[in-house]
């Protein structure tokens, strides 16, 4: 379904972060992409999701090569397609939980958004503001925000980077049911190795080049791996 | 210094100010030592017009302007301690106590000092000019230029002084509470709540289109106040011919296209640095660049139609109550009717300028980096 061919992206002449990356995912997958702090990886992320474009290379969905593709094209490829959670989930301060989630289900059109809230188990806090949650509170919310506009792939980057274990293991629990849920794709951006025992795959970075890819047959659930 | 230079909207404010008044304050104070030598009556009666209108101007144009700048200063003031809460949330907890940090903002009125120099100067230029075309059809001796002391007191180091002041009042004001308070993020209250309201039945651009603008009200009165200047002033240039002199016109329209675009430039521009995040959030999402420009700065456009409806009313308004307080007894002074010409050639120009920067910045939110925004 994804098809990453020698992918490379520099920040200024000096500064090569990805040297030329190459891999596949299938439809589904939930795949994790580990590697230490300025290994590339978050690039990598904001590349395959068109967020940025790749100096060189190509990266496929499906038939169509988003690297050729332009801003408006890369919008509406988003718009169809992507589902975004960052480590600071960047929620809309003056919407309360209800309206954040809305502004993803708007984009589809997606009349039974309310049932995202209630599978991340914020039913009885959707009048609340982001102020007024806790942080995992506020990640499920850019979760279901995220989820609500039916994205084929959900592109997280460090999700449970700014959460303490018990919150981490939550919110990972619920990203993994609603996987299971949905079928949507999962690619994940984290320097936790433990966390990678969730992932059917799991893609090493090594200053911008892959220097492992594995599968993992037996993919552990939040509450069983280590922290 | 560097946040200091960003307030070029009150410089820009303080120099029309001091400018329009400090001519027409000179003038008065110049025309005052000739009370003795009008004997004529008609002569009387253009000398007390030219008195009236000089005082009339400075307090109406003064008044007007002097109130813009103190909302514009406590507006910089807020958005200043809103957008660097937590590193002055780390003074106060390293100590410096609200008094000291406060007693900093008083630079804050030396963008104040800058526009009213300005201003001063400006205006002793176009002074022979001004004072030459007031009394072209030589009614009145001739004038000399003085220098007043006194003016330069309250035109210039009195701004400065009480703007200092006012600056460092409101800053020890808006840095009350712990610093645990402004190193958070500031949460909502329930006031604000029931005013960002959150109907669940509208769709998220018109509830953000919404709230944008409940979020911000003094950023609301900036784009009216701009259409406003805009509105009255290019108005009233346009019937000064008429009315006074060809350089009165000139002089309001350069005033008002100045004071308009300086406010609406800021008020934009403040619009679009607060919601950064949010564009970059709704870009990422897959919301279009028109979509998110519409969403943030279409909720502005009634108001602007709004000042610029104001802005006409009170043009009219002004020029009628000085030709019939004022001018009433002068001689050969025109009859005024509301004229339709020069609203329309007002209005469309404010339509073409308004949406040519509503597209500037639109074309700004598409050259945002997302990826730099979120990285901040």
């Amino acid at each position: 379904m994804i098809n990453v061919k020698n992918v490379k992206k520099s920040y200024g002449a000096m500064n090569e972060i990805l040297k030329g990356i190459s891999f596949t995912i299938d439809e589904g997958d939930f795949v994790v992409i580990l590697g230490a702090s300025g290994s590339g990886k978050s690039t990598l992320l904001h590349v395959v999701s068109g967020i940025e474009v790749p100096d060189s290379g190509e990266i496929y969905y499906d038939e169509s090569n988003i690297a050729l593709f332009s801003d408006r094209e890369l919008t509406q490829f988003r718009k169809e397609n992507i589902g975004f959670v960052f480590q600071q989930y960047y929620l809309l301060p003056h919407m309360n939980v209800d309206k954040n989630v809305k502004m993803g289900a708007d984009l589809v059109g997606n009349q039974d958004y309310r049932k995202m809230i209630e599978a991340i188990g914020l039913k009885a806090k959707m009048n609340l503001y982001p102020s007024e949650l806790s942080g995992g509170e506020q990640q499920r919310v850019s979760i279901a925000r995220a989820l609500a506009k039916k994205p084929r792939v959900l592109f997280l980057d460090e999700p449970t980077g700014a959460l303490d274990e018990q919150t981490g293991r939550q919110v990972l629990d619920y990203i993994s049911k609603l996987q299971k849920q949905y079928g949507f794709t999962i690619i994940m951006v984290t320097h936790n190795e433990n966390i990678a025992q969730m992932a059917h795959t799991i893609i090493k970075i090594n200053s911008g080049q892959i220097s492992h890819i594995s599968t993992n047959a037996m993919m552990k659930t939040a509450f069983e791996i280590g922290w | 210094m560097k946040d200091v230079m960003k307030l070029v909207g009150i410089m820009i404010i303080s120099f029309c100010a001091v400018f329009v008044c400090h001519l027409f304050l000179n003038y008065y104070m110049d025309l005052i030592v000739l009370k003795d030598d009008i004997l004529m009556g008609g002569m009387m009666i253009f000398y007390e017009a030219q008195l009236s209108t000089a005082k009339l101007i400075s307090f109406i144009s003064g008044g007007c302007l002097i109130l813009t700048s103190v909302i514009m200063l406590f507006f910089y003031i807020k958005h200043y301690i809103d957008i660097h809460r937590k590193e002055l949330g780390i003074l106060k907890a390293l100590g410096y106590s609200r008094l000291k940090i406060a007693s900093h903002f008083w630079r804050f009125g030396f963008s104040v000092l800058i526009g009213c120099l300005l201003g001063y100067g400006g205006s002793f230029w176009l002074m022979p000019t001004f004072y030459a075309t007031q009394n072209q059809d030589k009614i009145l001796p001739d004038m000399t230029i003085h220098f007043h002391f006194l003016l330069f007191i309250f035109l210039v180091v009195l701004p400065t002084v009480l703007f200092s002041l006012l600056a460092i009042v409101y800053s020890y004001y808006k840095l009350r509470g712990s610093s645990l308070t402004l190193l958070k993020e500031a949460p909502i209250t329930k006031a604000q709540s029931k005013k960002y309201n959150n109907n669940k039945d509208i769709p998220f651009l018109t509830e953000l289109r919404q709230s944008t603008v409940k979020s911000k009200k003094t950023l609301a009165f900036f784009v009216i106040f701009a259409a406003f200047c805009f509105s009255s002033m290019t108005q009233m240039a346009m019937k000064m011919n008429e009315l006074a002199s060809e350089m009165m016109g000139v002089m309001m329209m350069v005033i008002g296209i100045i004071l308009a675009s300086t406010t609406l430039f800021l008020a934009i521009t403040t619009v679009i640095n607060g919601h950064l995040k949010t564009i970059s959030m709704m870009r990422l999402t897959g919301y279009s660049q028109k979509e998110c420009a519409k969403a943030l700065l279409g909720g502005y456009r009634p108001m602007a139609y709004l000042g610029f409806v104001l802005g006409t009313i009170y043009q009219y308004g002004l020029i009628q109550m000085m030709l019939l307080v004022v001018f009433k007894d002068v001689a050969g002074i025109p009859q005024y009717h509301f004229d339709f010409v020069a609203m329309f050639i007002s209005l469309f120009s404010f339509i073409v300028i308004y949406e040519i920067v509503m597209y500037v910045y639109s074309q700004k939110i598409k050259s945002l980096s997302i990826k730099a925004i979120m990285l901040e």
